[in-house]
């Protein structure tokens, strides 16, 4: 068994990144997107080398040309009411 | 020998759920994929399988049946597609839309949608959050979502098991051939075929230009952005009647704010089985580009501040955008191409792809295996914006 925890925010483990590479997978992004890893709260700041290993694993693909997921605004969490807005109508 | 029965091109959710109910007929499938799978809309979209958005008509009549091969895919795919059943609202903030709404769910009722319109007792009772001031909303049971994430996996990994060829590369030249179709890609491979399928949504018309014909599909970029987990707001999914409004009837839209009818922002709020909360979206022509922007992300969040004040406290976490393939009437292109023996189109769903794949799929599937379909296909085919 390998219930290694890959992504702590949610909760995501080995075995299951290692199904979805079987499964077709083969780019950060597909990995995130099929497994919800690196969507939580943290964004992937810690899984995100992790899941990138386990591809090479896998896939024997030299960490050179793993396709890396994407950064997306913001870069942490913000409060919606903390985004300069005004609470009034157009 | 690679040789196949049918090539599919793209391999977004349209493309996957062709690939899978041809491969369920009993054709040997290639699905060519340039990029990630789901990069241009599939994986960067809301979830909803919303009836009350669609125009009665084929797109109405095609969701309603698309919803029933949902209902069997999760057993089919052995994959929870997290199909859900809640309810939708359209919520309606001004006299005038009020009467576009009540137009419009008028002509749904005649079509047999179940839908109604509340009153404010009743939207304040089914969504606690909302504005006190809201003037009505409609509500229709039906209203559903599924996660595509999940549906493209879904699909991804049943469609393996069942032999599909997996290619991602680039094309360089599709050509015509005296009994069906070669594809030259560009590590120098050549594909065969007898059928071809276009779904390469925003991109259909690039594929288009390859073999001559042109497609009228362009790219329209929605930008999101995607709350941290709470706990439910309310019963429903929900929209506002400017979202149906942009949607259906933009010409009733002449006295909007310049900005908002720029960047055509149509608020709809649904939330994941995880918790998060997806806000959306935008409507731009922007060609090919799938950034977001600050402006845009703030309207958003401001129309969600607006209708639901509770907001300002919720953390937003992630923010991204996706390329709806917008064809020009509105309605998908899907089926043989006139004059071009055993190629397919099925494209330009815009914002129902999600709601339209599986029907997509599995009529394609029937017309590439002759079988009649019982919808008037051809009102969804490239032919009709010959003038
Ligand atoms: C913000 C937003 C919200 C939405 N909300 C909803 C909703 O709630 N409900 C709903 O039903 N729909 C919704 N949609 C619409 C839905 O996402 C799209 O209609 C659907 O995803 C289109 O799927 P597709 O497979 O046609 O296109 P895509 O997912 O874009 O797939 C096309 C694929 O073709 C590939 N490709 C392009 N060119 C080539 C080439 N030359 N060779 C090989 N491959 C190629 C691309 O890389 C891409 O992966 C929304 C869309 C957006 C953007």
């Amino acid at each position: 068994m390998c219930n290694e925890i890959i992504c702590r925010c949610e909760e995501i483990t080995k075995e299951e990144i290692e199904k979805v590479i079987e499964d077709g997978a083969q780019t950060a992004n597909e990995i995130k997107r099929f497994t919800r890893a690196g969507m939580g709260l943290c964004q992937g700041r810690t899984c995100r080398g992790l899941v990138e290993r386990l591809i090479k694993e896998k896939t024997g693909i030299e960490p050179q040309n793993i396709v890396p997921s994407g950064y997306r605004q913001p870069v942490r969490p913000i409060k919606i009411g903390q985004l300069g807005l005004k609470n009034e109508q157009n | 020998m690679n040789k196949f029965d049918v090539i599919v091109i793209g391999g977004g959710i349209i493309g996957l759920a062709t690939s899978y109910y041809l491969l369920k007929s009993g054709k040997k499938v290639a699905l060519i994929e340039k990029n990630e799978f789901g990069s241009g809309a599939s994986c960067a979209c809301d979830d909803a399988i919303f009836f009350q958005s669609k125009k009665p008509g084929i797109n109405l009549e095609l969701t309603i049946d698309s919803i029933e091969l949902y209902k069997s895919l999760s057993d089919e795919l052995g994959i929870d597609l997290e199909l859900e059943n809640k309810g939708g609202m359209v919520l309606i903030e001004k006299e005038d839309h009020l009467k576009v709404m009540e137009d419009f769910v008028k002509k749904q009722k005649k079509f047999g949608l179940k839908v109604d319109i509340l009153d404010r007792r009743d939207v304040i009772k089914k969504q606690p959050h909302i504005r006190k001031d809201i003037l009505a909303s409609t509500y229709c049971k039906e209203d559903s979502q599924v996660n595509p994430l999940r549906v493209m996996r879904g699909f991804i990994s049943k469609s393996k098991k069942m032999g599909l060829e997996i290619i991602k590369n680039n094309i360089i030249e599709i050509k015509e051939k005296k009994d069906g179709w070669k594809v030259l890609l560009e590590d120098k491979k050549t594909v065969e075929s007898e059928f071809v399928v276009n779904a390469t949504g925003a991109w259909a018309s690039e594929i288009g230009k390859m073999i001559g014909i042109d497609i009228p599909i362009v790219p329209k970029r929605g930008q999101i952005a995607i709350s941290e987990a709470i706990p439910s707001l309310g019963e429903t999914n929900a929209w506002s009647a400017q979202y149906i409004v942009t949607k259906i009837a933009p010409e009733l839209d002449r006295n909007q704010n310049e900005v908002y009818k720029r960047l055509g922002i149509g608020f709809a709020l649904s939330q994941a089985s995880t918790g998060n909360y997806i806000i959306g979206s935008t409507r731009e022509y922007v060609g090919f580009n799938k950034k977001t922007t600050y402006e845009g992300i703030q309207l958003i969040l401001k129309e969600a501040m607006a209708l639901f004040p509770i907001f300002s406290k919720v953390n937003v976490i992630r923010t991204f955008a996706g390329l709806r393939p917008a064809s020009e009437d509105g309605k998908p292109i899907v089926g043989e191409v006139e004059g071009k023996k055993g190629f397919y189109i099925a494209a330009g769903h815009e914002g129902d792809g999600i709601a339209l794949a599986p029907i997509t799929g599995k009529v394609v599937a029937d017309l590439i295996n002759g079988k009649r379909v019982r919808y008037n296909i051809e009102e969804l085919n490239l032919k009709r914006f010959k003038y």
